[in-house]
């Protein structure tokens, strides 16, 4: 077809029609993800990335890992791939079996010293969960830290 | 009567689905889309070859176990690595664009799902994946692999009902990451509107600090107000599908200014679906407006010697491409 010098290429009846379809339950699949599934069903799972409600006096936790330095340092340990090669995410996934067996945090010393052969290295480290409650929705004053888990690096 | 206007109601309605879009659109599409998806691999979703170093964590989702996929690996996610890279820069050139179409998409399906089974799922991915397996669904006007051809597929002003679904496809994806987000947050506080009076983003800052998130911890009220503009915005969103010209390219900038907002006191950029909002943009009309002000810029001086005015031309041409604007707009 053409029209004003400008071609115009059209879909046949099938091709509109199963194009209309995939379009169709693809929407269909995205509202079923969002109103029944979980994040498995990726990609057509809920879009839950910050979407539940906070109590106005809800207490946050924000785990880290402490390290102190063969330069006599302390530090916090960049939980991201570059920094000592696990995410933050990860750690607070695992937590629970960090806590039960501590040498565990050895991967994240090993991690540490691998990409960063030229920095001090780590010799104790700590995990720690830090605790901030809320009053009425703000943050009234510092976390209270609390040790989960100490490790003496190998 | 009434049957007939409800089957042209129909017929409309369907027709949404598939608005006549220039090609140049796809091929603009193709050379931004498949160069960003090496950018993704390198800065983005870029733990999966490290997945395959420490399969330790790997825990499959869904789609994943459903075909069967092996265990990452070294040699399987480095094979994906190579594939991907080599796959999106042909496609980013629009030669060979269904082939190697239709290896970069369930080849980087297959790379976000790695990349996303150690437990935490982002939820940033779906334009962009959808867009993945849509762009080769649109045939090119040129076949196979021509070095020079008539044509320049950037240039190519041919509207096509295939074109515009994959086009249409790309924008309801990115206006449901919005929608679904907000119906996501609604179920998330047990159906109701709790959300945005909640102290999320002050959970969500505490947990991410850094200066501009924890200047706001002082002041709640300006997160609330946040808040409730955030969730007002992604309910409303599927009204920009509808929008027109100006007033859509405003709805888009609400949206890329809220992920700035984002990025500013979060940190969370969403990058693989802002640049998805390119979708939105009449990127057909970049080599004709390249061309128009080269012209105009040679023929000015001519004008000038000569002391006259305008062509007549130009008139002519400047209705050809508000008749072309007003078909597409909002495609």
């Amino acid at each position: 077809m053409c029209n004003g010098g400008v071609t115009s290429i059209r879909l046949g009846r099938v091709g509109k029609a199963v194009r209309v379809f995939v379009a169709l339950a693809g929407i269909g699949l995205l509202i079923n993800g969002s109103v029944h599934a979980t994040d498995d069903a990726w990609p057509f799972g809920p879009m839950s990335q910050y979407a539940g409600a906070v109590a106005d006096d809800a207490s946050i936790t924000y785990t880290r890992i402490s390290a102190q330095t063969d330069a006599g340092t302390t530090v916090d340990v960049p939980l991201n791939i570059e920094g000592a090669g696990v995410a933050r995410a990860e750690i607070e996934a695992r937590t629970g079996e960090i806590v039960a067996d501590p040498s565990l945090l050895q991967a994240v010393a090993d991690g540490w010293a691998r990409k960063h052969p030229d920095q001090p290295k780590y010799v104790k480290l700590e995990l720690i969960r830090d605790t901030t409650t809320l009053v009425k929705g703000r943050v009234e004053g510092p976390p209270r830290p609390e040790v989960l888990a100490t490790w003496q690096v190998r | 009567m009434s049957a007939e206007v409800e089957l042209t109601r129909t017929q409309r309605a369907l027709d949404w689905f598939t608005p006549a879009i220039a090609l140049a659109r796809i091929a603009w599409l193709r050379t931004i889309l498949y160069l960003f998806v090496i950018l993704d691999m390198h800065a983005f979703v870029r733990d999966t070859r490290l997945k395959g170093e420490h399969p330790g964590l790997y825990q499959p989702l869904f789609l994943a176990r459903l075909f069967d996929l092996p265990k990452p690996s070294v040699a399987n996610t480095t094979t994906l690595y190579v594939v991907l890279i080599v796959a999106c820069l042909v496609a980013s050139t629009n030669r060979l664009p269904r082939l190697a179409g239709w290896i970069v998409a369930p080849a980087f399906t297959w790379w976000v799902l790695i990349g996303m089974s150690d437990g935490k799922v982002d939820h940033d991915h779906l334009a962009l994946v959808v867009a993945l397996w849509v762009l080769p669904t649109v045939a090119p006007r040129t076949q196979g692999w021509k070095w020079r051809r008539e044509i320049s597929p950037y240039a190519d002003q041919t509207t096509s009902e295939a074109a515009g679904w994959a086009i249409r496809c790309v924008q309801i994806s990115v206006i449901a990451t919005y929608f679904l987000s907000a119906i996501a947050k609604l179920r998330g506080s047990g159906w109701t509107l709790a959300w945005p009076s909640s102290a999320i983003l002050t959970w969500a800052i505490v947990r991410r600090p850094h200066p501009v998130g924890e200047w706001l911890l002082h002041h709640p009220w300006m997160l609330h107000v946040m808040q409730w503009v955030g969730i007002i915005g992604e309910l409303l969103s599927p009204v920009v599908l509808w929008l027109m010209g100006r007033w859509q390219l405003l709805g888009a900038l609400f949206f890329i200014g809220f992920h700035v907002a984002n990025t500013a006191i979060l940190l969370i950029h969403f990058l693989p679906t802002v640049v998805c909002w390119l979708a939105f943009a009449p990127l057909e009309r970049i080599v004709p407006w390249f061309r128009k002000r080269w012209s105009s810029g040679s023929s000015d001086r001519a004008d000038s010697a000569a002391g006259s005015g305008s062509d007549p031309g130009e008139a002519e041409h400047q209705a050809e491409e508000a008749r072309q604007a007003k078909e597409q707009a909002g495609a």
